[in-house]
Order: structure tokens, then sequence, then C-alpha cells
């Protein structure tokens, strides 16, 4: 992702090569891709090669990710929980077991070539950085991580060590993502100054407090591993399997769940890097759970020749009002979509509205490369091929502003008594206005866990 | 705006273009129940223990001659403080028996009774304060301004803000073109959040399943009203009823008559032309946590087009830039968006614009207060500042709101917003929707 004021990448509305595409995200720090086919560590496979990948996590999101690469061997499996795993077990009969990533990598280091991590958020990074530490290729689901801080880690190491990377927001591989790009890059809806982006998805329950009973673990759960990092914490099938996702300790909100999906044709598009400043308001807040509702504003400087940009996220069922450009019968809402507000016109999804400016105005200019897939680009890139579009590299910096959304959110009470919003040193990590925010940069792990493995 | 003087006759009466009508001093009416200035009116309250209690201490100058709740627990305290006042828990029974003996009638009642208490107070030539919002649905509004105007009544509904010093000065200011046409307004409540962490009522609840037995000293039946039965509850009673769709209207009830009236004074408004609203996962029980109402009016003589943004349940629109750092961007306020200026909390952004405009010239009368407002129109003086007139057209709007909210509605509502025809009381564009304007009474009750 591009910071403001660098131009290093940023190319005048001239088009975009591909390689610019997948690398606008490249420029944090001195940069270059190298190919895959120059490198020459263990795991390094030939296209004509099957890859041999471990599965970390995958009682969820994880199994229909471990279908889209089943081209490859499926040479390992890993997940705290017997039970919920069980099916994905089943259906790789050759796949070695293992219940702790750690005791995994370590026996079969020199067996596996990647590995596709979807566990809860808040083990994403200690998994993805031990794994890139050995080498290993890593598809990571989304948010990258569960702390701005640890993307920013697994961004550096990924990019120090060489290994082919990519986040699991799919959709920018999409024929979408390249439209909204190309509409504004073709100056169909002119400068980009407003833009609001909604999600309605319940994703689990939030806005509650911690139960108060400590039923049984279930005796198919090693709970000690699934806490993994994060303080240790009772037992209680309000976590798992799904619902972490509303607990702070654990997930990241809708924020952190949709977010990384749907602002990425957004970054893509305007060349975002880090915000100015972000604000939050929300249906109440509490220390244990993700409120029920949010609206966060983030503020981006000028890029270049684009103009600074507002950039206001919604979700829990709040969305803006419907633009006077949609007709009548055409739906808005219940869903999850971008609207773009240009000078020169509105853009909702990647369609021009009204209807009849899209008709006018047609198709923009093809100028950015058609992917061949999301989990494709990452396989090719593990065989030496180009960097996947959503490499850390990108995806890291995404994370980042992202998750930043939610310290607006926990930080509502002081910002109410202060009046400030929150003011954002996106390079070097820092709230600066608000020292205590900082807290929220960076979780502490628990004892026997770090980054530094 | 044309810098335009508005007399205290036009300010009262900004709601009262809606039909050809004129404000008729009380000394020219002949009803009965028309006391002199001197003479201390004889008040019965009718839903006496939250709000309505504070309203009987606001007229305590006054006799309270009669008291009438359904709880008598919750109205222990009233009944104590006005212990020669009878006491009653059916205001029909209450209406019937001191009909000879009262002027006038507080209602402050849940939501769901304001109509029928009010409409059966005004057909009998009682003077009516009625709590916010003046009733529960559109359709009562209506019936209740209209009532209140064939019968000649004093009224004033509990929107106490209207007698403020601040909503005259944001008239003034406004008027006086400090910061041009406004097209855009913004006002917000956190309710029912009380703050960032704590509630004031639920919303987003079901209905409970157990059934505990009626206190005592509650008459289930009668606090019901004319709501639809269902069994007995505390999580209805005392104060949370609120956030109940039969019972309450929502945070946009409680506090969309505070807050949007100086909008409707301010720019003159009156009934919009389409409302549209987001909310949080809303049932058919409770109204949702929290939500987003956006109304469109249309220009007003030389008055432009306005897009006024309700928000509750702890949303907000985005701090203004001209806000200086380390000033509170409020859990409950209002921004008005003008093509000159901006106004927030009454004062014009930043501060130090507001401190070169110093104050706009003084075009309004000042008010003796928003209870003695009532009192004087009961005797013959001016019509109160919330006299029904205004408070109906309010009230009205304010509960349009809510109809874009329904459950019902909400699949539909996603093709396109809510057209309405103030005038016919209708919507427009989607039939179904019209039903919500008003609700069927139980068995034995009706306006």
């Amino acid at each position: 992702m591009k910071e403001s004021g660098d131009s290093k990448t940023v190319k005048r509305s001239s088009g975009l090569s591909r390689r610019e595409f997948v690398g606008v995200a490249a420029t944090v720090g001195a940069f270059t891709f190298v190919p895959r086919y120059v490198l020459a560590r263990s795991g390094q496979s030939p296209p004509s090669e099957k890859l041999n990948i471990a599965g970390i996590g995958f009682g969820g999101r994880g199994a229909g990710d471990l279908a889209e690469v089943g081209s490859e061997n499926i040479a390992a499996l890993c997940d705290v929980d017997e039970k919920y795993a069980a099916g994905v077990f089943k259906q790789y009969p050759k796949a070695k077991k293992y219940r702790d990533f750690r005791v995994m990598l370590d026996k079969e280091g020199r067996n596996i070539d990647a590995v596709v991590i979807a566990t809860p958020d808040h083990t994403h990074a200690v998994i993805a950085m031990t794994a890139i530490k050995m080498g290993k290729h890593v598809y990571c689901e989304k948010p990258l991580t569960h702390s701005i801080w640890e993307a920013r880690q697994l961004t550096e190491a990924a990019r120090k060590a060489k290994v082919a990377t990519q986040l699991g927001n799919q959709g920018q591989a999409s024929e979408s993502t390249r439209l909204v790009c190309e509409f504004i890059r073709a100056g169909a809806i002119g400068q980009v100054r407003e833009v609001h982006s909604w999600c309605n998805r319940y994703i689990s329950p939030r806005g509650i407090d911690r139960p108060k009973e400590t039923p049984a673990v279930p005796e198919t759960l090693d709970w000690d591993l699934w806490l993994g990092p994060a303080q240790p914490r009772p037992y209680h099938p309000c976590y798992h399997p799904f619902a972490w996702r509303g607990w702070w300790d654990f997930g990241t909100g809708v924020l952190g769940d949709i977010g990384c999906h749907q602002l990425d044709p957004i970054f893509r598009a305007l060349k975002l890097g880090y915000p100015l400043s972000v604000e939050a308001c929300c249906s109440g807040v509490n220390d244990e759970t993700a409120p029920l509702a949010s609206i966060i504003r983030y503020e981006f400087g000028a890029r270049g020749d684009l103009v600074p940009v507002t950039l206001t996220w919604y979700d829990g069922g709040l969305m803006p009002p419907r633009p006077a450009e949609l007709e009548d019968g055409r739906r808005f809402g219940d869903a999850d979509d971008n609207l773009c507000v240009g000078d020169k016109g509105k853009m909702l999804g990647h369609r021009l509205i009204p209807e009849s400016r899209s008709k006018e105005f047609g198709k923009p200019p093809e100028v950015l490369p058609r992917s061949p897939g999301h989990h494709k680009e990452w396989l090719s890139a593990c065989k030496g091929g180009k960097p996947a579009g959503s490499n850390f590299d990108w995806a890291g910096p995404l994370t980042e502003v992202v998750l930043l959304g939610n310290i607006a959110i926990r930080m509502s009470q002081k910002l109410y008594e202060t009046g400030l919003k929150l003011y954002y040193d996106g390079p070097n990590m820092k709230i600066t206005n608000l020292p205590e925010a900082n807290k929220y940069i960076r979780d502490e792990y628990r004892q026997g866990w770090d980054l530094s493995v | 705006m044309s810098k335009k003087t508005m007399s205290r006759r036009d300010f009262m009466g900004t709601a009262a273009a809606v039909a050809a009508f004129t404000v008729v001093p009380r000394h020219v009416l002949g009803g009965a129940g028309q006391t002199p200035p001197s003479e201390k009116l004889n008040i019965a309250g009718i839903g006496v223990g939250g709000q309505g209690g504070s309203d009987l201490n606001a007229l305590s100058s006054q006799n309270i001659v009669a008291l009438c709740d359904a709880d008598w627990r919750q109205a222990g305290g009233a009944f104590k403080r006005y212990p020669n006042a009878r006491k009653y828990k059916d205001f029909r029974e209450m209406l019937d028996k001191e009909d000879k003996n009262i002027d006038a009638v507080i209602v402050a009642t849940p939501d769901h009774v304001h109509a029928v208490a009010s409409i059966a107070a005004i057909k009998r030539g009682k003077h009516v304060y009625c709590e916010k919002p003046l009733t529960h649905s559109v359709y009562e509004a209506r019936m209740v301004a209209e009532a209140a105007r064939e019968h000649k009544v004093a009224t004033q509904m509990g929107n106490q803000g209207q007698a403020g010093e601040e909503v005259r000065l944001l008239c003034e200011t406004i008027w006086d073109g400090a910061i041009g046409q406004v097209r855009e307004v913004h006002v917000w409540t956190d309710r029912p959040l009380n703050g960032i962490n704590k509630v004031y009522w639920p919303q987003g609840v079901d209905r409970p399943k157990e059934t505990p037995p009626v206190p005592e000293t509650l008459d289930w039946d009668l606090w019901l009203g004319p709501a639809p039965y269902r069994p007995y509850h505390p999580c209805y009673l005392p104060f949370v009823w609120r956030g109940w769709w039969d019972f309450g209207t929502g945070a946009l009830g409680d506090i969309g008559c505070h807050s949007l009236d100086p909008v409707f004074r301010a720019l003159k408004l009156g009934h919009p032309t389409s409302v549209e609203a987001c909310c949080t996962l809303v049932n058919n029980e409770t109204y949702p946590v929290a939500s987003r109402v956006t109304y469109e009016f249309p220009a007003r003589e030389d008055l432009a087009p306005v897009r006024l943004h309700w928000y509750d349940g702890g949303m907000k629109p985005p701090r203004p830039p001209e806000l200086e750092d380390g000033r509170r961007w409020d859990t409950n306020g209002a921004l008005y968006i003008g093509e000159k200026g901006k106004i927030y909390g009454g004062r014009l952004l930043p501060e130090s614009r507001q401190r070169e405009y110093g104050k706009p010239p003084q075009k309004l009368e000042r008010s003796p207060g928003h209870h003695q407002e009532w009192i004087n129109a009961c005797k013959g003086g001016k019509p109160a500042g919330s006299n029904f007139d205004h408070a109906g057209l309010l009230a009205q709007v304010v509960l349009l709101g809510n109809v874009a909210l329904r459950p019902e509605l909400r699949e539909k509502l996603t093709r396109a917003k809510l057209q309405w025809d103030g005038v016919n009381m209708k919507f427009t564009n989607m039939p179904e929707a019209n039903e919500f304007l008003r609700r069927e009474y139980r068995q034995g009750w009706a306006l």
C-alpha cells in the first residue's frame, strides 16, 4: 500500500500495469519482488510439481481454502478441535494429523512447502510467523492478523523471507475489483472524495458480556491451544466454533471479518495508504465484544494528484441514505456494498448510477490484467510466478487500516470525553494525540507466546 | 434566506398552515372550563408516576384535584404529594365523575394511551397538556390535533425545550442568514443508550416467555388500554415500555419531539416528501438498537429543500472539520449545515465565527415558561408554543420515521424510499406501509 506523499509507484491516470496492480502495496520500505525461480530455498517447487501443503484450522473457512488448493498435495492438517475438524480429516485420509501447529511444523518441516491458515484471528500471526521463518509460503485468512503490530511484523517477515503470500480476501481477484479501479481511473466519476462502505452481516453475537458459567471443555478440544497467545479464560461454547468473531480477544468484529474483503477494491482504486485520522460511533461499547452496529470514518490525505478521501464504514445494518441517482426498484441495502461519490458521478459497487449514465459510459478501458483465480495466484507465486494480488505487502497495510477502526471503537468513551478523533501516524504505527490508545496497537501475549519463534 | 421578521404569532403558529386555521384567543371562547387569569385551574393528572409527576410539580400553582394511574405503586409519590386529590385507576371513570370539577388534564401515560386519554378529555372541553410524543401513531396525532382545534381547547405538548432561549436564538441566527440557506440537518440522540456504556431501556429484544403474576397495585388491563392484549411482565413497566412497538415509540419518539422541534421552527418545516431508514436487526416486538432515519423536505417559499438525518442508539454524523479538537461531539446533538456555515450546539462553528457574529437581532418574544404558557392559554391567553397544531404535525413527522423502521417493510424498502403525501396522510408508492400509520384498538377502545 502506498503511503501518502510517496509517489514512487503512482502512475498518473495512465493505467496501471499488472506489476503495479499487485505491487501497489510494495513500497513500504525498499522492496523488490524476487521471482520465486531465482530463490534457492527448500520448498521451492517448479511449476510442474505439486506443492505439499499443510492446513491449520479448517473447521470453518479453512475447508473451503483447502478445496481451492486441492490440485496440490494436502500433506498435513492441524486443528485444535478434533470434532470440528473431523469432516476435513476424513476428506484427506493421507494427510498427517496434528493438534499443535508448532509440533506439526517441527515434524513436517521438511515435507511441506506451504501452509494455509484459517484459525481464529488471534492466532493468525503466531502461526504465520512460525511458517514464514521456516521459509514456508503462507495463505492466511482475513484479516491478516488480530493487531496492527502483528500485521506489520508479518509483512516485514514475509518480505525478508521472500515467501509467497496471499490473504484470504478472494474478491481482490475478481472482475468487479478491476472494474472499480478501471472506472475510477478512467475518470468515470471524477475525483472521489467520499466513499461509503457497509456490511450488515450478522457474523456472531456482539454487544454482550462475558458469560459466568464455566462448562467443561469438550474432550475433543484443546482449549489451551485454541487460546494460543490470548489471555487465559475459561472455555465456553460462546467462543468456539465461529462465535469468536465478536469477542475482542479473539476476533475483530464485522469490520475485521469483512473490511479486508470489502475495502480492498477501494484501497486499490483510490490508492489509499494510511489514514490521517479515524473516528467511530457505535451502539454501545464494552471491553468484551464488538458493538452490534458501528460507523467508522477514516480520513485520507491527498495522494499525488488524488484528492483527500473520507471513507465511512457502516455495519450492523447501518448504511448511507439511498442516493438520489439510484432508480426506484433497484436494490440498496441489506447487503454489502460500496458507494463511491465522485465530483462527476456516483458508482454503486462497480456500476455507475443512474443506469442511463452506466449505459452512456459503457465499459472502462481494460488496463488491468485479469486474475487466474485467487488461490491459483498464490499457487503460482509459490512456484515462482508473480506475487499474488493480496500478498502481505498489500494485505498487511490494508489489515492495519482496517484494525485501526476497531481502536476508534474501543476508545469511544475517551474520544467523547476529550472531544477528539484519533490522529494516526501510519509509518510509525502510532496514535499521536491520545497515547493511551496505542495499547490497542499490540496485544499482550500470554506467557510462552511471541512472534520471534 | 432573506432577512424576514417573524412575529410571535408566526412562531407559535408555524404548524397552523396544515389547514385553514386561525388561532382563536381563549377570551373569545365560551366553552366550559374557561377560567379567568386570576383564578386557579382545576387540573387532573392521567399517568402521574414518571414524567407526569414532574409536570404536576410544574403546575402546582394550580389546583391538582384528581389523579389517575393504572399503576398505584408507581403513582405513590404523586398521591402523597397531593393528598387532597381524588384517586382513580381508569381515566374514563375519572373524567366521568370529575367532569364538572376539572378544567384541564395532564396526560403522561405511556405513549400508547396518549391519544385515547387526550381525545376523551378534549371532547369534554378540557384543556390538555400531553407528554411527548403527542401520540403513538401518525393517525392519532392528526386526530388529536383536529379534535383540539374543533373543541378550541388550550393545548401543549411536553417538549419543554420549545420555551427555551436556545431555540429562539437558533431561529434568530438562521433567520438572520448567519449560515445561509440550510439544506442539511443532522440530529442525534444516544437513546436508548445512556451515554456510551449504559442503556436507558432495552431495544432489539424479544417478548419474554414467562408470565409472572400481575402486581396487586397494577391494573394491567387498564395499563394496556387500547393496545392488543398480552400477559403482564415487568419488562414493560415502569418506563421501559419505550422500547416496545405496542406501547412506546422508541428513541425517535422519545426524543424526536424535543430535538426536532427547533429544526421545524427554524426551517419552517411542514410535511416531508419522503422518509427512509436503516437500522440494526429489527423485530416486530421492539425497536432496533440503533437507527438512522432520513427525511426530505421540499422548498418552502424562499427556503431551500432540506434533508434531515436522525440518528439514535449511539450513531451520529462525523465530527465537522470546523469543530475544534477538544470540543465534545456530544452524545445528543444537532448540526445545521448551511451554505455559509454550520451551527452545532446552538453555536456557529468554529467558535471564532460565533464570537465574531455575536448575537442575532432579537425577533421572537421570550416565553414565561413552558408550563406557564399552557396555564395562560387555559385562562384565555395566547396559544402555547407547542399547541397541538404545531405538536400534531411534529409528532406525525417524527412517527413517520418509525414506519420506515417496521420490520415488515425492510425488504421492500431496499427498493425505494417511502414517498409521503402529508396532506392526505398516505404513502404514495408503497400502499402496504399505510397500515402502520394507524393501528387497531382493542375492543372497547376508540378515539
